[in-house]
């Protein structure tokens, strides 16, 4: 299949006796949107850049539409980046900026004209193709290095953290922006970041990486509803977790003895193993009703604590002076306070379990 | 900021400005109104005469000439250099600057009779040119114009590379980077980034090591001897051995416009860089 825009395999990296990347595969399919997520330290970077030929690695290859660009110089590669700082040219203005590449390759100046045109109307920069870099907004100096990252009509684009240096409202708005920008050119792109809300919202699917290796590649929702490891759990939104050792499984259903009782989930485990039971806190229910819920996942708790967060609420459980388990609703049944004992219930594909214990 | 700061710090400068019009431009004054000022009053004739003269042309054009050489030589070494010493880090960096540092601190006098050793007939460098083939056989490099301009290079090189070093180190090592993801390669990259990045960098050494070439004494004294006369030498020969005040005055009032010229040139050029970016 030649599908694969970007085909990385067995990707290793060392510095000194650092392990920074151990043995990635990685494979894009074309007009895909990617994110490399992850915490600081886990490689993300590492691999971007052995992916732009800015670094090389100590093993394996990089592929870009089935060619081996392993030994390639970066010149020669065809994949555009925008940098975390942008790293605009401070010498040249917006329109010399994004003819840069350009003026590399034998192109005619009016194919060149033309061309930064294109690009500075496709980020609405137009009006300012002839401002000097020095006193751009982040905003329109982000749009800047996409413009010109894109005139040299790449094969795959990289950007690495692109949002970091852009305020909060500002970043929501650039996000929505640049997915529009290259939904319209429809390039291949790879996102370097370690805020898991610009991965879901920006991606088709996330690489969570860890410790120099992809734990999970997936959708965004898969990422967020079937993590693959603890790792991802933790890393990609809150859960709320319960310990608990396996008991036997019937009829498909697995029993689950935890400090709130028994608890059902899907997978099998050998009896007598160490989990943890872990729940999305918007995917469980609450109820104030004196009859136990019908649901597989039941138990009791008090409520200790009303977080209020703007959209949202946290709501804080606890059982007998045992683990905090956190809810999150968007409003508070009526009559429920501090203090209340509340049925807490959620489903059986809500319940994930992971081998060992809590923490 | 409040209007009057920068008056303010104006003031930390006045020290210096006062020493430097006491010790410097008085006696500078004096010097070019004695080359006006004649026994019969304001007169121009000592530069009529001076510049009548082809021997004094071919003074003015050995000076310049020889600076430009020595500027040259010192740019081609000293630019790599400054790249080096930008791209280096922690201790091998502390040692590269304190072994560019360190030679200011000995006499010019002293590294001129060292570079009469090195030059002679039998020096390291004419022995090295036989051993390698590129000599049949020993030459007196001592008393050349080669001569000169090596010991000049090697003497004001950190005056090239200092500036130089300091504005390499400012620049953003990215956007290396993002000219080459640009398909930029590595030769149109130095024309198009490099080399205008580092222009005021570039701009300044040059200025400060051709003023400084323009008006060494002791380096041509000793390395080339009284044959190839520049101006400060005839200044100094004009004072010294010629008792000719006027003279001296003379040549030393053009040597010191033609350095003021290359200085103002060099800020304009500067400055016209900065309105442009």
């Amino acid at each position: 299949m030649q599908n694969s825009v970007l085909e990385v395999a067995g990707a290793e990296k060392a510095f000194g006796s650092t392990t920074v990347l151990s043995g990635v595969d990685l494979a894009v399919e074309n007009g895909e949107f990617i994110s490399l997520l992850g915490p600081s330290g886990c490689g993300k970077t590492t691999l971007l850049r052995i992916v732009a030929g800015l670094l090389s690695a100590d093993r394996g290859t990089v592929k870009l539409s089935g060619a081996d660009i392993t030994g390639l110089p970066t010149h020669m590669r065809g994949v555009g980046v925008v940098f975390q700082n942008y790293a605009l040219f401070p010498h040249l203005t917006v329109a010399q900026n994004v003819a840069f590449g350009l003026k590399a390759q034998q192109i005619s100046a009016g194919d060149i004209r033309a061309t930064v045109a294109k690009y500075l109307d496709l980020v609405q920069l137009t009006s300012m193709a002839d401002r000097p870099i020095r006193g751009l907004s982040g905003g329109q100096q982000q749009r800047v290095a996409v413009a010109r990252a894109l005139a040299v009509s790449p094969k795959l684009l990289l950007l690495d953290e692109p949002f970091s240096a852009l305020d909060r409202k500002l970043r929501e708005l650039m996000q929505i922006e640049l997915k529009r920008i290259l939904r319209e050119v429809g390039i291949t792109t790879v996102l370097v970041t370690h805020d898991q809300e610009e991965a879901l919202v920006m991606s088709d699917r996330i690489a969570v990486m860890n410790k120099g290796a992809i734990e999970q590649f997936a959708a965004p929702g898969l990422i967020y509803q079937k993590p693959a490891s603890r790792f991802v759990l933790d890393f990609v939104g809150h859960s709320t977790r319960i310990a608990g050792t396996t008991a036997k499984t019937t009829d498909g259903l697995l029993a689950i003895e935890t400090a709130f009782g028994t608890l059902h989930a899907q997978s099998g485990y050998i009896p007598g193993s160490p989990v943890t039971v872990a729940i999305r806190p918007e995917r469980i229910s609450m109820s104030m009703a004196q009859e136990t819920p019908p649901s597989v996942n039941v138990l009791s708790a008090r409520l200790t604590d009303i977080i209020f967060q703007g959209s949202k609420y946290h709501l804080l459980f606890e059982n007998q002076g045992d683990s905090h388990l956190l809810v999150e609703a968007g409003r508070i049944p009526e009559g429920m306070a501090v203090g209340a004992n509340v049925h807490l219930h959620w489903s059986l594909e809500d319940t994930l379990v992971f081998p060992g214990a809590q923490e | 900021m409040s209007d009057r700061t920068p008056d303010r710090v104006a003031l930390l400068a006045l020290p210096a400005l006062v020493y430097m019009v006491i010790v410097f431009a008085i006696p500078v004054m004096v010097l070019i109104g004695r080359s006006f000022f004649g026994p019969s009053g304001l007169s121009v004739t000592p530069y009529i005469d001076f510049l009548s003269d082809g021997f004094n042309w071919r003074v003015i054009f050995n000076t310049l000439r020889t600076a430009a050489l020595t500027t040259l030589v010192c740019l081609v070494i000293g630019y790599p250099t400054a790249l080096a010493l930008s791209w280096s880090k922690g201790f091998v960096q502390a040692i590269m600057l304190v072994a560019i540092i360190l030679p200011l601190s000995v006499g010019v006098i002293v590294k001129a009779f060292a570079w009469q050793i090195v030059l002679r007939r039998d020096g390291i460098v004419a022995s090295l040119l036989m051993a390698t083939g590129v000599w049949d056989e020993p030459k007196l490099l001592l008393f050349t114009e080669t001569g000169l301009v090596l010991g000049a290079a090697n003497i004001f090189l950190p005056f090239m590379i200092l500036p130089i070093y300091s504005v390499l180190k400012l620049i953003d090592p990215s956007l290396q980077h993002a000219a080459a993801t640009l398909g930029a390669p590595p030769v149109y990259r130095f024309f198009r980034l490099s080399l205008p990045l580092a222009a005021s960098g570039i701009i300044s050494g040059c200025s400060i090591v051709f003023s400084l070439a323009t008006s060494m004494y002791v380096i041509p004294s000793l390395l080339i001897g009284d044959r190839y006369q520049t101006l400060p030498t005839l200044t100094a020969r004009a004072f010294l051995l010629m008792r000719n005040e006027r003279l001296g005055s003379t040549t030393a009032t053009i040597l010191l416009f033609l350095t003021i010229a290359i200085v103002m040139l060099t800020a304009w050029l500067v400055r016209r860089r900065e309105v442009q970016t």
